[in-house]
């Protein structure tokens, strides 16, 4: 009961994540047509009055790079992962450090 | 929530500019006061700020066929309160709108705006009315995250709603509800596993750090003694 108690967060996480996975299966399953598009490229196609987002009929105000393929998009948005990742690492591994020093 | 280049309008963009950079320079300022009187403030300004970097890159689907990101910065809105979330925010934007043409450079103030401070404030403003509350700091730290990251994508609507290029339908209150259906409804699950997956983390610096916690006045010492507890199952 103890044991329950102290990991009831990570037990949480788990749960959350596991119903999270079923509702994704489940609106896979009932909506065969979801692209599961970010809300940003449909509200972008919506303003564009194009379903294609990406085909910019919208002229940018300000000239911008875009990622020449979506493998490319992916590992720039593991890259910023990975960033956020390291600094997370970092701190958590130089506050085990202290604790490990006293 | 990231509003795209050109889409819209320039006086809009430039309104939301005027709003978003007077509070990145007082987050500069307030920044520079916290860690000049504390140096162990870095560590977790660190273990935010890089939630922020994490959680927004990661795209989730939701159980209406879409897929939406997580904001992350609730719990940087109770450690450091909106205008240091704001600068971390404007950071990571930047990063989106340079190299992944998520987000633009002329929007960049309104999604700064939205994801930055108002989301923020919202969550920040929870805090406070929570902080002496009996509720447990981990039901704190999920409801003000899950409020931080909903309220977001509200002001997204609001924004685009306003000052969109074209409108998406007739008027702007209209044009308020349609994108609150595109973005609001579809970030609710999502702001609930982030709420849950924040309250985990804030539970580890809780049992790692809780002294830094006591310092900067986030909780008392009395609340971190007592979630330290529950953490620990003693």
């Amino acid at each position: 009961m103890q044991m329950a108690r102290k990991y009831n967060l990570e037990i949480l996480v788990v749960a959350a994540i596991i119903v999270f996975g079923i509702l994704f299966l489940y609106t896979s399953l009932i909506m065969k047509n979801a692209e599961f598009a970010g809300t940003d490229d449909i509200a972008a196609a919506k303003i564009s009055g194009s379903p294609n987002a990406s085909l910019q009929t919208i002229k940018p105000l300000i000239p911008q790079w875009v990622p020449p393929s979506t493998e490319i998009e992916s590992i720039l948005f593991g890259l910023q992962a990975a960033i956020g990742g390291m600094i997370i690492g970092g701190a958590f591994g130089y506050w085990i450090g202290q604790k490990k020093k006293v | 929530m990231h509003i795209m280049e050109g889409y819209l309008s320039p006086q809009w963009c430039i309104v939301w500019w005027i709003i978003a950079l007077p509070c990145i320079l007082f987050g500069i300022y307030r920044l520079k006061q916290i860690t000049n009187a504390d140096r162990e403030a870095l560590p977790l300004l660190g273990v935010t700020g890089g939630f922020i970097f994490f959680l927004s890159s990661l795209k989730l689907p939701t159980p209406f066929g879409s897929s939406s990101h997580p904001t992350g910065t609730g719990l940087s809105a109770i450690c450091f309160g909106p205008w240091i979330t704001s600068i971390v925010c404007a950071i990571v934007l930047l990063f989106q709108a340079l190299f992944l043409a998520h987000g633009g450079l002329s929007t960049l103030g309104a999604n700064t705006v939205s994801m930055g401070i108002i989301g923020p404030f919202v969550g920040y403003t929870i805090y406070r009315l929570l902080k002496n509350t009996s509720i447990s700091i981990y039901t704190t730290v999920f409801i003000v995250t899950a409020f931080a990251d909903v309220s977001t994508y509200i002001v997204t609507s609001f924004q685009l709603a306003l000052g969109a290029v074209q409108p998406a339908t007739g008027d702007i209150v209209s044009s308020f509800i349609w994108y609150l259906g595109i973005f609001a409804f579809a970030q609710i699950p999502i702001a609930i596993v982030e709420g849950i997956v924040l309250a985990l983390v804030f539970k580890y610096i809780v049992q790692l750090k809780p002294d830094i916690l006591i310092r900067l006045h986030i909780f008392s010492e009395e609340t971190i003694n007592t979630a330290k507890r529950d953490a620990d199952g003693s």
